[in-house]
């Protein structure tokens, strides 16, 4: 199976924005946890929730370029400028990069917006921009444009498994050489709508931190855009490969996990998620979580995927934001992000890094 | 490689305005039938009544999304042309692609409406949502273990849905792949394309002078596709081959084809490279061919350039524009028609303009080869296109 390789890392989140940002939050332990006020039939109602913001990304985009695009798309635009940056990429032929970006929801702010268009001003009225950036594609389509990217674009939207999904996508392109390299993101933004599910869902009372293994439900929502300079398995630098993704649906049967392997888990907090993690981990699995630092959203399984490149890059875990089994410091040179959702749908893709003798 | 071009294509599975099954979508092309008229599953303020292509008849269950039982129902019936039932994919690491526009959107008007008059709405509508995601619903219904993917690039999304999974069987990632596109009319997407100024009040006229824009349509079409490995196991033979895919994006416009149609020539070169089939094999193409006046300028001179004198049509003035599903349809459409030796005229057609690089056929006509192309161009910028290919041209 063909290996892929991390060559870089853009990020921005409710812990800041860019890979030293992502560093510190993971060296401390700690994010900066927000608030999300949404309208409700008894007032205003204001969750925890963690924030992103884009105002980097006037480093890289004119202000006036930016002017009719919406948020979702411009966390996307900061986190592809910040993965080829990091690659030293920006400025380079994007002839052969493909963009594959992964959102569970999309953008539901423009989404609600437009139907507001509808709704207050009537079907007559109805605003063809709001329409035009709420198809899912849109943050895809703001990307290539902006970074004159032709090659092939693909946007999933998978749900919880957006991700995991979205990246056997992206290796197939590397493998069949139809690429060069791929800029893989993934995508998810706050909006009252993904407030109202929350406090409705998992409300009324509201956690101060994610326990995403511990009983009970603990989630915090977030928002923000992962992004990952993928390429073939070359000689060059790279924070770690890519050597597996595997996903689907299991029926009957235990899912096979590599005993040897960093357990990178994907809980973020959800009570029902939460029991399937803990009757899936294995009792003797080395297991870190580092989902309180960005929140839960879809898109935070390529938060994992870029977490897992960091901790492979220095040869250890970061302070345990949530763990079980081993002793710190946890060294590693190999990890599998899990993800679960549902009764029966998994993902697992396995990073390693090579150790020089 | 584990696998290489072509793919083999077992099933076909169609549903849309022109009918329930492939069989009857096919006999009312061939006939030059097709019924767009106002929409009747919803109302709009709209002075004009712009005309959709719906499909009668057909009742989603309440707790499923329309969009994904219409792609359920077409997936039934692919897999019964494949001759397989669900007891006989036990045991098969079978995968499920599908293309969709509004199958995974969150936008339920009925509840932003109680939400933003502060009624605190029940969260049923988004509930059904999130458990109607078209490839998920089809994975669950067949208790199907492999990969599960949503395309969700426009209304390029089926065409791409199709090349993706005939990937995952090369690569080895699947045994067998149900792939396709699926999408239901609704009040949203029928006052957004409004908004854009790209509808035409009367059905609507691919590739015409007269053309205004595009109807809206619904449907589903769902395409097995096989490895060998599992074809030699159940010794079952291919209907037809997916011989090749490529796709590019204009990064031009959010919502409007580059003038210069780059990223279509680039995807029409790839796909042919894909099993090194040249120009002149292509016995006809299936056009994207929306009817609104830029696709079709742009779309008709791609085709003039690259295919001088090869016959296309477009199939949309039978389905209209079915958005995500439409690169399916026009998919199964196309290897019907490349086993019947014949294609369908192209519907809404009558004056030449001269404006564009060709015109499409006009009458049902009798094709040579076995080679076909079905492409699509969407919003974003996305250009993708297969490569079909009859029995025998493996």
């Amino acid at each position: 199976m063909m290996q892929m390789a991390i060559k870089g890392i853009g990020v921005v989140g409710g812990f800041g924005c860019g890979v030293a940002e992502l560093k510190g939050a993971l060296e401390d332990g700690r994010s900066r946890l927000s608030t999300l006020t949404i309208p409700s039939a008894a007032g205003p109602i204001t969750l925890p929730a963690y924030c992103a913001t884009t105002e980097r990304l006037e480093e890289y985009v004119p202000k006036r370029a930016l002017r009719r695009i919406d948020h979702y798309s411009k966390m996307g635009l900061l986190g592809a400028y910040l993965a080829l940056e990091d690659a030293g990429m920006l400025g380079s032929d994007l002839s052969r990069l493909g963009v594959v970006i992964a959102s569970g929801y999309g953008a539901t702010a423009t989404t609600f917006a437009f139907l507001d268009s509808l709704i207050t001003d009537g079907d007559i009225c109805a605003s063809p921009t709001h329409f035009a950036n709420s198809v899912h594609n849109a943050a895809a389509a703001n990307i290539s444009i902006l970074l004159g990217a032709k090659g092939p674009s693909l946007t999933v939207s998978q749900f919880e498994m957006s991700v995991p999904s979205a990246l056997l996508s992206a290796r197939q392109w590397l493998a069949e050489e139809r690429v060069d390299a791929v800029l893989f993101g993934a995508i998810d933004e706050l909006s009252d709508l993904i407030g109202y599910l929350q406090h409705r869902q998992c409300g009324p009372q509201h956690p101060a931190a994610i326990a995403p293994l511990a009983p009970g439900e603990s989630s915090i929502i977030g928002e923000g855009a992962a992004f990952l300079l993928l390429t073939r398995k070359d000689e060059s630098r790279a924070y770690c490969t890519i050597d597996a993704v595997e996903t689907g649906s299991l029926y009957q049967g235990d899912l096979p996990l590599a005993d040897d392997a960093l357990l990178l888990v994907g809980a973020d907090g959800r009570q029902e998620v939460g029991a399937r993690y803990r009757a899936t981990i294995p009792a003797d699995a080395r297991v870190a979580c580092y989902t309180p630092l960005y929140g839960r959203m879809p898109a935070a399984a390529a938060f994992d995927l870029a977490v897992a490149a960091l901790i492979l890059q220095r040869g250890q875990a970061y302070p345990l934001v949530a763990a079980t089994g081993g002793s710190l410091p946890l060294t590693t040179t190999r990890i599998c992000a899990l993800r679960l959702a549902g009764a029966h749908e998994y993902a697992s893709v396995m990073l390693t890094r090579e150790v020089m003798p | 490689m584990t696998h290489p071009w072509p793919v083999a294509i077992t099933g076909l599975g169609c549903i849309c305005a022109a009918g329930k099954n492939l069989d009857d979508c096919m006999i009312a092309l061939y006939r030059g039938e097709r019924a767009p008229a106002a929409p009747k599953r919803f109302s709009s303020s709209h002075p004009l009544r712009y005309p959709v292509f719906a499909v009668p008849g057909f009742e989603e269950p309440p707790e499923m999304l329309r969009t994904s039982a219409l792609g359920l129902h077409a997936a039934e019936e692919a897999l019964a042309d494949a001759g397989l039932d669900p007891e006989s994919l036990r045991g098969l690491r079978v995968g499920v692609c599908v293309g969709t526009t509004v199958g995974s959107a969150m936008n339920n008007e009925a509840f932003c409406r109680d939400y933003r008059a502060g009624l605190d709405p029940d969260l049923e509508p988004i509930e059904r949502i999130l458990r109607s995601n078209p490839a998920a619903v089809i994975a669950r219904a067949f208790k199907l273990t492999g990969p599960c993917q949503t395309v969700v690039n426009a209304c390029a999304s089926g065409t791409d849905a199709i090349g993706l999974a005939a990937s995952w069987i090369r690569g080895g990632l699947c045994d067998l792949a149900i792939a396709g596109g699926a999408d239901e009319l609704g009040r949203i997407t029928y006052n957004g394309f409004i908004s854009l100024m790209i509808t035409d009040d009367a059905p609507c006229k691919p590739f015409d002078r007269e053309r205004k824009g595009l109807n809206l349509g619904e449907g589903a079409a769902m395409l097995v596709l096989e490895s060998e490995a599992s074809l030699r196991r159940r010794g079952h033979r291919p209907c037809s081959y997916l011989l090749g895919y490529g796709s590019a994006c204009d990064a031009h416009h959010l919502t409007a084809p580059k003038p210069d149609g780059e990223g279509l020539r680039t995807a029409i070169a790839e796909a042919l490279a894909c099993c090194a089939i040249p120009a002149k094999e292509i016995a006809f193409v299936n056009a994207h061919g929306t009817g609104t006046p830029d696709n079709d300028r742009v779309e008709s001179r791609v085709l003039a350039d690259l295919f001088p004198g090869v016959p296309f049509l477009s199939t949309k003035g039978y389905t209209g524009h079915t958005l995500g599903a439409a690169g399916a349809i026009e998919a199964v459409f196309t290897i019907a028609s490349l086993e019947c030796r014949l294609i369908p005229r192209s519907a809404g057609f009558t004056t030449p303009d001269p404006e564009l690089g060709g015109r499409p056929v006009g009458e049902c006509t009798k094709i040579e080869g076995s080679v076909a192309l079905s492409e699509s161009l969407a919003f974003g910028g996305n250009n993708s296109v297969i490569l079909l290919g009859r029995r025998g041209t493996k």
